[in-house]
Parts: C-alpha cells; structure tokens; sequence
C-alpha cells in the first residue's frame, strides 16, 4: 500500500535554536529540515532567527546568511541565483518553489524549509534526483531523425513551428512539478512525472523530429503517463510558468487522435 | 540494494502499449452518465406518484427499461474503469493488486448482471 507516514527513521525530532544577536533589526524565522546520513540520527528541524536587513531580499540570500554567519554545515544547492539553473528548488511554506526568485516579503514572519517532496534525502535540503534525471534521459530528450540535415546549413523550422515548443522548451528541470504531484509520490518508479513528460511532449510537437510515433508508443502506458490524474500541482508550482498538465494531456489527445 | 542503472530503472519494463482505450473508454462513459443521470433524476421527480405500481409502470415502458439498462450498465462500467485506477494507484504489493483487480471485476461484473436482471424482472414481469 502507499505510505502515508513516514518511515521510523525519517520521522522528524525536534532541532536545535540559533537565537539571533540583540539589536537585530529586521528578525525572520526560518525553521530548516536538517538531515545528516553519517550521525545515524532522525531528521530534525532546526530554528534559525536571522536578520534579514544583513543580506539580499530572496530566501536562497537568507540561506546564504545563515550558512555564512551561522551554521557552516547547512548544506544546500545553489548555483546561478536567477532561476535558469532550477538547483535551488526546495519546500518553502509548503509550496516548491526556487528559493533564487522567492522574495521574503511575499512570505511571513516565520519561514519553513524542507527539502523536495517524497524523494530521498542526501543531507539536508539536498534530494536525490538520479532518478528524476534517468526518467528525462528515457524519454530520449534529442532530436531523432532519419533525413539528414541540409549540407549548407540547419534544420530550418517556421516561426509557428518554434512558438510551438518555444515555452515547453523553457524547461528548467528543477523538480519543482513533479515533486509536488501526488501521483508521482505514489508511484514515480513507474510514472515518468510531469517534468519528463513535458520534455517528451517538446520532442513529439517539434516539427524537425521524425520519431514522433515511437515517441508515443513509449508514453502509451497505464503507468508512465497514464498515471497523470489532472491534479495540475504541477503548472501551479512551476517556477517557470510553464503547463506540463496541458502538455500531458495533449500527449493524451494525439494518443487517442491517432487511433480514429 | 540494486546495482542496475539508474536509466534501466527508470525505463523498467517498458511501455505496455496500452491505456488509451481505458482512458478513451472513461471519458465516453462520464459524458454519457451526465445524460442518463440527469434523464433518470427528472424521469423519477416527474412521476405523478413514487409508489410501486407507478413506478413499476414506468419501468414497464419499453423506452425506460432500455435507457434503465444503458444506465446501470455504463454505470457499473465507469465505475470499474475508476476503482481500477485506485488500485493501481495504492496497492502496491504485485499479489495483492491482481487480487484486488480481480475481485473489483467480479463485484462489477455482478452489480451490473444484477441490476439488469432487476430492470427485466419489473419491466417483463407483469402487471402487479
């Protein structure tokens, strides 16, 4: 059966309080799940006052801080600090967001962060995300075609042709849809995930790909796609405004479409 | 502990080739139980009396009986298409999820057999 609590070992205990210094001026809370796989303890959640006047607006500037001025042992992804990495994707106040573009003052006083949901811990607010990654490899995310390119130049696409897989193609990869998506927390050995069908979605409608039969023979699955239930988690968290749950179900349309 | 690779993992036993037609079959239903609901509620609520005898004459007319069995029969249909998703959905456990699969059929199968044996035991039976 799905689980609905968590294992005994992930089972959250109470963390440790870094009060802030007096005289700080502008106080926010962050309470952080911290992880550490080699002390062989539970999960804790750990409670970090911070003045956020030291630092930059958005949360990832916060944790930054933090891991500057309090604990050097916060551990975290973070790389281009302007959404078009996606490393920064974690639960913060309940939603998956990317802590780069997430402003503070949209959030209140007290800040919550977790890591990812439902995927395997690393440390901290580090996922495992191997197999995410093999998920998108296996929807072959490149072009296949058997005509060979022009000799003088590219393969050449009309303008409606490119505005077609012009957002799709605006994947980031973060995790963000596919870790809030019920489905995917049930069943993400079998389900590919919003994120990976999105990509595959890209490959079927690009106008230079020739693969496109295969590519929905592949998706044709009561687990793999059909697993998507329109809960729309998915376009409600995407950090990047993008619809997988609408190119899901244009994969389903083309499916049924090509059968009549 | 497995050392497969994480790509064989996540490509597993590759596609089925098939739930187009579950999910096709799911959606044709849902519309057409709008219609058959919303027909059976006002049939009911437009019937003089809700007594045995009016609405066993009712039933009696060759219209209803028909509509009554296209009704139950979509019905218990969709439904089955629907609880097998939830299965599939929660029941992990390989033997425990043919064994439910199996029985959700069974109990479907019956519901329908039985409610269509009802409709025809009203409808051709009679006068009361």
């Amino acid at each position: 059966m799905a689980d609905f609590r968590l294992p005994a070992n992930s089972r959250i205990r109470k963390g440790v309080t870094h009060k802030a210094p007096s005289g700080a001026r502008e106080l926010r809370t962050f309470r952080i799940y911290r992880f550490d796989p080699s002390s062989g303890e539970n999960p804790s959640v750990d409670t970090f006052e911070l003045d956020v006047g030291e630092c930059g607006p958005m949360v990832l500037d916060a944790l930054i801080r933090i891991k500057d001025a309090v604990d050097s042992s916060l551990t975290f992804r973070r790389s281009c600090r302007e959404g078009i990495c996606g490393s920064c994707a974690m639960n913060i106040d309940g939603v998956n967001r990317l802590a780069c573009t997430t402003s503070m003052h949209d959030l209140g006083k007290e800040i919550r962060i977790y890591p990812l949901p439902h995927m395997p811990v690393v440390k901290d607010l580090v996922p495992d995300l191997t197999h995410f990654y093999a998920q998108y490899a296996s929807v072959k995310p490149w072009l296949v075609a058997q005509t060979p390119p022009p000799p003088d130049g590219e393969r050449l696409q009309s303008k409606a042709e490119q505005e077609k897989i012009d957002r799709p193609a605006a994947c980031i990869l973060c995790a963000c849809c596919s870790t809030a998506c019920p489905s995917y927390w049930w069943n993400s050995d079998r389900y590919l995930g919003p994120a990976a069908l999105l990509a595959a979605y890209r490959w079927i409608i690009d106008s230079r790909d020739e693969a496109t039969g295969e590519r929905l023979d592949a998706l044709e699955d009561p687990f793999k796609l059909y697993r998507c239930h329109t809960i729309m988690n998915c376009t409600d968290v995407c950090p990047k405004d993008l619809n997988p749950a609408k190119a899901i179900a244009e994969i389903k349309k083309m499916l049924v479409e090509r059968q009549s | 502990m497995t050392l497969r690779s994480p790509l064989g993992r996540a490509i597993g036993a590759g596609s089925a080739k098939e739930g187009v037609h579950h999910w096709w079959t799911q959606r044709l239903s849902a519309v057409a139980l709008v219609f058959l609901s919303i027909w059976f509620v006002v049939s009911l609520l437009s019937l003089p009396a809700h007594d045995y005898p009016t609405v066993s004459a009712w039933m009696r007319q060759g219209w209803t009986a028909v509509l009554l069995i296209v009704f139950v029969l979509t019905a218990a249909w969709h439904s089955q298409l629907g609880v097998r998703v939830v299965v599939e959905d929660y029941v992990h456990d390989s033997g425990m999820k043919f064994l439910s699969l199996a029985l959700v059929t069974f109990f479907h199968v019956a519901v329908a057999v039985a409610g269509v044996f009802a409709i025809l035991k009203v409808a051709l039976g009679g006068a009361v």
